[in-house]
């Protein structure tokens, strides 16, 4: 379970450019269920997702996940319950690194590095069953270096780092968003598969309304650093984009720009 | 060239093999640009002089001279790391203290090592002319430092190293602290390096104060042209680069300055450095065409 509680993160404070990019969130995860996050530029989706990563330390507020109190933890130090993927497919990997020793590298998230070789038979040969169900024919260039991938392989082989080893949460930065749209569609097949497969909590930030809907159990709308809707079950299957978008106008009480939230 | 020259510039090759290797691991693979080894060379040829000197032990001395090259090293790195001095900066400030820590470790500018006992002297006599006792020896350290230093990095722990040069950002998410990664490669850089600068004392009977000027340059030239010449294919071969690129160097140069048809005379060796430099780096742009 994770949970937040009365989160409140303020940017600046006592300056004139003070903002206050999340207002008193409340939000409980339930293990095993993907939640999607959706809203406009500024409505605190990156800042929500810092808070989980430990990027951003909240102004007050309780953050919790499973039984730890990871409020004032650092990055580094919740690297072991926290795995994630960035929008950018450059960020979530070295370059320089091999395919495999990127894979060694997230294998041990979170956990003691000592003097053994990264490379031993035994990991090797489970980094190329791991990578061998992306089918993309990647496992047999493991040796090869991460920046010689495109975008979408580089992606996908960011997702199976992120679900090597297990963790407490999965965090989706707008994972798809920079990738070409069948190789978009391809890494959201494969994460919502890799979801469902190991019954990962995990929340997804995303730009597209189509992908906020049609993957995971529940949906988020953020604005204005506050929760404007939570739907899940049943309410959930029957809504639809343009649902989502008359929602969003009775809550807000205000028109919205199509241009704000990009329908995919 | 004559083949005492030669055999003297393999060896001098050699030791510097040993500021390579660290001028490797902090530039390339901590992405550290860091010039503290212009005053960690001299500091381990200062510390293992003086040592030698008071009666200790030879390689008890280059283990002490290896000890304070780590701390001028971590020096620079919590410069850089805690108080977010730009690292060439936080750099060139420990290789500035340095000079008077190195002065004063000595006493004087320069201490001689002339008929004292060294790490050496177990191996003359044994049927080898001295002028090529002094390479093999140092071959022999370059090859167990250099396996040493390739089988940390193939670690788990040096592929933390590696991904903290790399992407700091991806590293830390994979929880690798980062501080302490830059913390450690530069005393192991360092510490290299101030045990070329021991290796240098005690196979040339001197330790100067001034001996470490421009030694970040040759240590440079030396990983340039490896990389030149072997290209990038993992780390194994960088680090053979690091010791064929410190070799060639010393026999480049000294070619050039016992070429009578050049006219160079001993004065011009940082001139011929910084072409040969110069040249390095300017080589693989020209073959891409670029």
């Amino acid at each position: 379970m994770i949970s937040l509680k009365d989160i409140e993160v303020v940017f600046g404070k006592g300056t004139p450019l003070e903002k206050r990019a999340l207002n008193g969130i409340n939000l409980e995860i339930e293990d095993g269920s993907f939640v999607t996050v959706i809203g406009s530029n500024g409505a605190g989706k990156s800042t929500l997702l810092g808070i989980l990563t430990g990027d951003i330390a909240p102004t007050t507020g309780k953050v919790m996940i499973g039984t730890t109190d990871v409020t004032r933890k650092p990055t580094v130090h919740r690297a072991e319950i926290v795995a994630r993927v960035f929008q950018d497919p450059l960020a979530g990997s070295c370059g320089t690194l091999t395919i495999e020793e990127n894979l060694a590298l997230a294998e041990r998230r979170g956990k003691r590095r000592g003097l053994a070789m990264a490379l031993s038979s035994n990991r090797r040969e489970m980094f190329r069953e791991r990578i061998a169900e992306l089918n993309l024919g990647l496992e047999d260039r493991l040796g090869d270096r991460m920046d010689m991938l495109s975008g979408g392989q580089r992606q996908a082989v960011s997702l199976v780092m992120a679900t090597l080893t297990g963790s407490q949460m999965l965090l989706l930065d707008e994972h798809t968003a920079a990738l070409d749209p069948g190789m978009a569609e391809f890494v959201m097949k494969l994460t919502d598969r890799f979801v469902e497969e190991r019954k990962l909590t995990t929340m997804m930030v995303t730009h597209s309304m189509r992908q906020a809907l049609d993957f995971g159990h529940r949906t988020i709308m953020l604005h204005a650093g506050e929760i404007v809707l939570d739907v899940s079950g049943d309410e959930r299957k029957g809504l639809q984009i343009e649902d989502l978008i008359n929602m969003f106008r009775q809550i807000r009480g205000q028109t919205l720009d199509d241009d704000e939230l990009l329908i995919g | 060239m004559s083949q005492i020259a030669l055999w003297g510039a393999v060896e001098l090759g050699l030791v510097y093999s040993f500021v390579a290797i660290g001028v490797y691991l902090a530039f390339r693979v901590l992405d550290f640009p860091d010039l503290t080894v212009d005053g960690s060379f001299p500091l381990g040829a200062a510390v293992t002089a003086v040592l030698i000197i008071a009666g200790v032990n030879p390689w008890i001395a280059a283990l002490c001279a290896m000890v304070a090259g780590a701390a001028a090293g971590l020096v620079t790195a919590v410069l850089n790391v805690r108080f977010k001095i730009l690292h060439l900066l936080a750099s060139i400030l420990t290789m500035i203290a340095l000079f008077s820590v190195n002065l004063r470790v000595m006493g004087r500018p320069n201490v001689a090592l002339i008929n004292e006992e060294t790490m050496l002297s177990p191996f003359f006599g044994l049927g080898l002319r001295e002028f090529m006792v002094r390479p093999i020896f140092i071959a022999v350290l370059v090859i167990i430092a250099l396996f040493a230093v390739w089988r940390f990095l193939e670690s788990d722990s040096g592929l933390a190293m590696r991904a903290t040069g790399a992407n700091p950002k991806m590293a830390r998410a994979q929880g690798v602290d980062t501080s302490r990664q830059i913390y450690l490669g530069m005393a192991i850089s360092n510490a290299l390096v101030a045990l070329g600068g021991a290796l240098f004392a005690q196979t040339n009977g001197f330790a100067d104060v001034t001996s470490g000027v421009g030694t970040i340059v040759v240590g440079l030239a030396a990983v340039i042209i490896g990389e030149t010449l072997l290209g990038a294919r993992g780390i194994l071969i960088a680090l053979i680069g690091c010791v064929i690129g410190s070799i060639i160097y010393r026999i480049a140069i000294q070619l050039a300055l016992s070429s009578d048809v050049l006219g160079l005379q001993a004065s011009d060796l940082n001139l011929v450095t910084a072409v040969l430099v110069t040249f390095a780096l300017v080589l693989p742009r020209l073959r891409r065409g670029g």
